[in-house]
């Protein structure tokens, strides 16, 4: 009874007049919820050092495997471990995207954020922003991891090399290219394991399997794949020699990094669209 | 017949279970009692052989689980209502488990009609209900027709109908001379079926004992409440005579050290009208409190001093 | 008596025998959660779909080469649709834990390891019968373009029957694979990352660094390259990956090696992937014995 009749200065009432502290989730709220999210699972930091290690190691070992003669750059001896990178990236970005719905954690994060979408928005700013960092450790990890090889026939890393720069870079955007297309199809599968395969189909498999038969067809559908976004890791004449070999679109310095960002666009709109439409159990 | 004897469960520098014995015989429902993460659970689950004692022994009809050569006819277990692949339906799920030990399927038809389920049966058990997930655990459980079963939180999510429907399920398979093992955090409920309680906290054993002599332990067994025209009197009369008198709210006494009769007898003597005069019972639910009060792992800072 | 019994009369008569968990009776109850559940049907369709239409699209593109030859197409579509199998295993060996059936499961069968066994026939025999219809598919995805080049398709000849072998071999070894892998991990994105990685993964990898041409892995081509080709560590580490071990043995005998490989031929390849299946079942059955249930 006394409660009631004193509520408006009962102490538990007392914080609310701090306006500030009352409002409703805010986008950077959300991405910060998110980041703690991402930061709280093991199996997350796990994956991103076997990620930085797998890299490393891929890179130092098949350094050793350099020849003077191969036509490899000192760049792609650093950045050798990508296909491992990558890897570890896209399923970073599917556990993102799927977690929420396989551990039923979606019940509280969207009851909190009903407007649902900033969750997406914040997922890809940290899995971004996860991806870009582990893929700089991976390339500092790789650099070092390949000082032996370099000290043998392995070529040095000359940024003087035209493209060198924008390969090393390249490598790190990739990687976060990759993170998103993995969230996008993981928010949108909302099933691990589907989005995985799907996602490794897409980013790596496919443009192997499409390459055991060259031709214009194939070629093209290569070139539109989001496997097009390794391009990035190549070097001016790397980019070069491939558009030379193509019986499809060639795609130039850019062009596979913008194959990889219209696919991760489109993903992640098609995921936000289920989010909206769809009911979240 | 379960029999737990010295049974210790460590997991790194944890331990689940420490030391722990008892007994649950035929014919009797056994109430399992304890806060969470007291260890009921592991025991239950080291019980049937999913995990292995850091030391002591668990056995089961005078076997170790694994030693048995027909479990699902020796033990009918109910673990959890998520030991089902949420993909298949109820009747693969049971017909899968009846395969293992080539019971028929009349008898899976007759469990599942027995729980309730047949409306449910060729739904997939990942679109059930809190309460009928249950129902399919407890079907799974009654498959083999076993001598004993284990049952942990069995009417967990179940509806008022659900809940009478096991209590006379357990009282029936214990009257059928069965052991029934039961786990349970509705006190009342327990009260009700069980015949008696082993209470566990922190993983040690706490209580081994007749519900009803657990009841009696409670602090409020044995006392007197009255309520009278005027108290003063009354206490200063049953202070002569050598009883213990606290004040409840309510304008109630309550009197310890001796027996309504008594009580009344005083009232009359010095003259105070009787409002209410009744013997308190206890509660297994204050006999609980009262045991686990130390062992309580995890409860919030306020509830501490309310359960006291 | 009670309500209990009154109401289950049939209970006793029923379980009359009372006998408990052979492996006869695992394996029947495997069998049944094997296929009441909609993954493996929905896995093993996909499968044989995209066998069927890749195979078809490859021998179209390269029926206009001169020496177009439609044995060689066969197992084009495999490349691709092995990953169908290994899903299957995955999700059959890491299912029960991932999901909790676990505990009925092993409650059941205390001994544990008979469950395991069952389910490796079961996910076998399941796989067997996807094998099958997967290379039928692969066969009918030849055919329009060997028609239409005027090839008559035989396979009763020459290497062709122990292609048709290898490529069963394949989608069955794969599955089994998958099935250890989700044993021994008992989660499903570990487990199948494993086997993603082991099986498409490091080949990719490794040919990349033994191939000169940067991102250039071509298994196709490799046929064409010197058969005489020295052994290197890398084509050596290659052919020892499940991976290549299972592409090897979807190949026809008179290939001869992948450059730069030991010529292990189809037999050594099937031998390789076994092993891999053996030691990772082994693994398995060696956690499931020792270990906690949790």
């Amino acid at each position: 009874m006394t409660t009631l009749a004193h509520g408006h200065r009962s102490p538990r009432r007392a914080p609310a007049a701090g306006t500030a502290a009352r409002t409703g989730p805010t986008l950077v709220g959300v991405t910060r919820a998110e980041w703690t999210k991402l930061t709280s699972v093991r199996s997350h930091l796990w994956l991103l050092l076997g990620t930085v290690v797998a890299a490393a190691a891929t890179a130092s070992a098949l350094g050793l495997f350099v020849r003077p003669d191969d036509g490899r750059s000192g760049s792609w001896v650093v950045t050798s471990g990508s296909v491992l990178a990558q890897i570890g990236m896209l399923v970073l970005g599917a556990l993102v995207g799927t977690s929420e719905h396989t551990t039923g954690t979606a019940r509280t994060t969207f009851a909190t954020v009903p407007r649902r979408l900033p969750v997406l928005v914040g997922q890809g700013v940290v899995t971004a922003a996860a991806a870009c960092t582990t893929a700089l450790l991976a390339l500092g990890a790789s650099v070092v991891a390949t000082t032996g090889a370099r000290a043998g026939d392995a070529p040095a890393l000359d940024l003087a090399v035209p493209g060198t720069l924008r390969a090393l870079a390249g490598f790190v955007l990739a990687s976060a290219g990759v993170a998103l297309l993995g969230l996008g199809l993981g928010a949108l599968l909302r099933r691990p394991a589907d989005a995985i395969v799907g996602a490794l189909v897409l980013a790596v498999v496919g443009d192997h399997l499409l390459a055991t038969a060259p031709g214009v067809v194939t070629d093209t559908v290569r070139a539109f794949l989001p496997s097009s976004g390794a391009r990035l890791l190549q070097d001016d004449a790397a980019i070069a020699a491939l558009d030379a070999a193509t019986r499809g679109p060639r795609l130039g310095v850019w062009g596979g990094g913008l194959v990889l960002a219209g696919w991760v666009v489109v993903v992640l709109a098609a995921a936000a669209y289920r989010l909206r439409r769809h009911d979240v159990r | 017949m379960i029999e737990v004897e010295a049974l210790t469960k460590r997991y790194g520098s944890t331990t689940a279970v420490d030391g722990l014995t008892f007994t649950a015989r035929p014919g009797t429902v056994t109430g399992f009692l304890g806060p969470n993460g007291a260890g009921k659970s592991t025991t239950m689950r080291v019980v049937v052989g999913l995990e292995r004692p850091t030391s002591g022994t668990a056995r089961v009809a005078g076997r170790a689980y694994a030693d048995l050569p027909a479990p699902l006819h020796a033990v009918g277990v109910m673990l959890d209502a998520r030991s089902v692949h949420p993909g298949r339906t109820a009747w693969k799920h049971l017909l899968s488990m009846a395969q293992t030990h080539r019971i028929g399927r009349a008898r899976v038809h007759e469990v599942i009609a027995q729980t309730g389920l047949e409306p449910v049966a060729h739904r997939r058990a990942g679109t059930f209900s809190l309460g009928m997930g249950q129902r399919l655990g407890i079907a799974g459980a009654l498959l083999g027709d076993p001598a004993t079963l284990v049952l942990d939180e069995p009417v967990n999510g179940l509806d008022p109908d659900g809940v009478l429907w096991v209590r006379r399920l357990v009282r029936d398979l214990a009257a059928e001379g069965r052991t029934v093992l039961l786990s349970s955090h509705l006190m009342h409920e327990l009260a009700l079926c069980a015949d008696r309680v082993v209470i566990i906290g922190r993983g040690r054993l706490l209580a081994d004992a007749p519900v009803q002599e657990v009841v009696a332990r409670s602090e409020r067994a044995g006392t007197v409440r009255v309520r009278t025209t005027d108290d003063e009197a009354l206490v200063r009369e049953l202070l002569a005579v050598g009883a213990q008198v606290t004040p409840q709210e309510g304008g109630t006494l309550h009197v310890r050290g001796t027996s309504v009769d008594e009580v009344g007898t005083a009232a009359r003597r010095c003259g105070v009208t009787v409002l209410e005069l009744a013997a308190e019972t206890g509660s297994l639910e204050e006999a609980y409190l009262q045991l686990t009060g130390d062992a309580v792992e995890y409860r919030t800072a306020g509830a501490a001093g309310g359960a006291r | 008596m009670s309500a209990a019994t009154t109401s289950v009369p049939g209970a006793r008569a029923a379980t009359a025998l009372r006998s408990g968990p052979t492996s006869g009776r695992v394996v029947s109850a495997e069998w049944t959660k094997l296929l009441s559940l909609r993954s493996p049907w929905w896995t093993a369709a996909v499968t044989v779909l995209v066998a069927g239409v890749i195979t078809y699209l490859s021998a179209q593109a390269s029926s206009v080469d001169p020496g177009f030859d439609p044995v060689q197409s066969l197992p084009l579509g495999l490349a691709l649709a092995q990953i169908g199998p290994l899903v299957l295993g995955v999700l059959a060996g890491a299912g029960e834990f991932r999901t909790g059936a676990f505990r009925t499961t092993f409650a059941l069968v205390p001994r544990r390891w008979p469950v395991l066994a069952a389910q490796v026939l079961v996910v076998g025999a399941f796989a067997l019968g996807t094998a099958v219809l997967t290379t039928t598919a692969c066969v009918v995805g030849v055919l329009p373009s060997a028609r239409s080049r005027g090839i008559a398709v035989d396979l009763t000849a020459g290497d062709t029957p122990g292609l048709l072998l290898g490529m069963v071999g394949l989608v069955v070894g794969l599955a089994l694979l998958g099935l250890a892998l989700g044993a021994l991990l008992r989660r499903t994105v570990p487990a199948l990352v494993t086997g993603l990685l082991l099986v498409l993964v490091l080949p990719i990898v490794l040919m990349t660094a033994a191939d000169p041409l940067a991102g250039g892995g071509d298994p196709a081509a490799l046929g064409a390259l010197d058969a005489a080709a020295t052994t290197t560590p890398l084509g050596t580490l290659a052919v020892l990956t499940p991976g290549t071990a299972a592409q090897l043995l979807a190949t026809e005998a008179s290939a001869g090696p992948m450059p730069g490989a030991p010529d292990l031929g189809p037999v050594g390849g099937g031998l390789v992937l076994a092993a891999w299946v053996l030691v990772l079942l082994a693994a398995a059955g060696l956690r499931l014995r020792t270990r906690d249930l949790r």
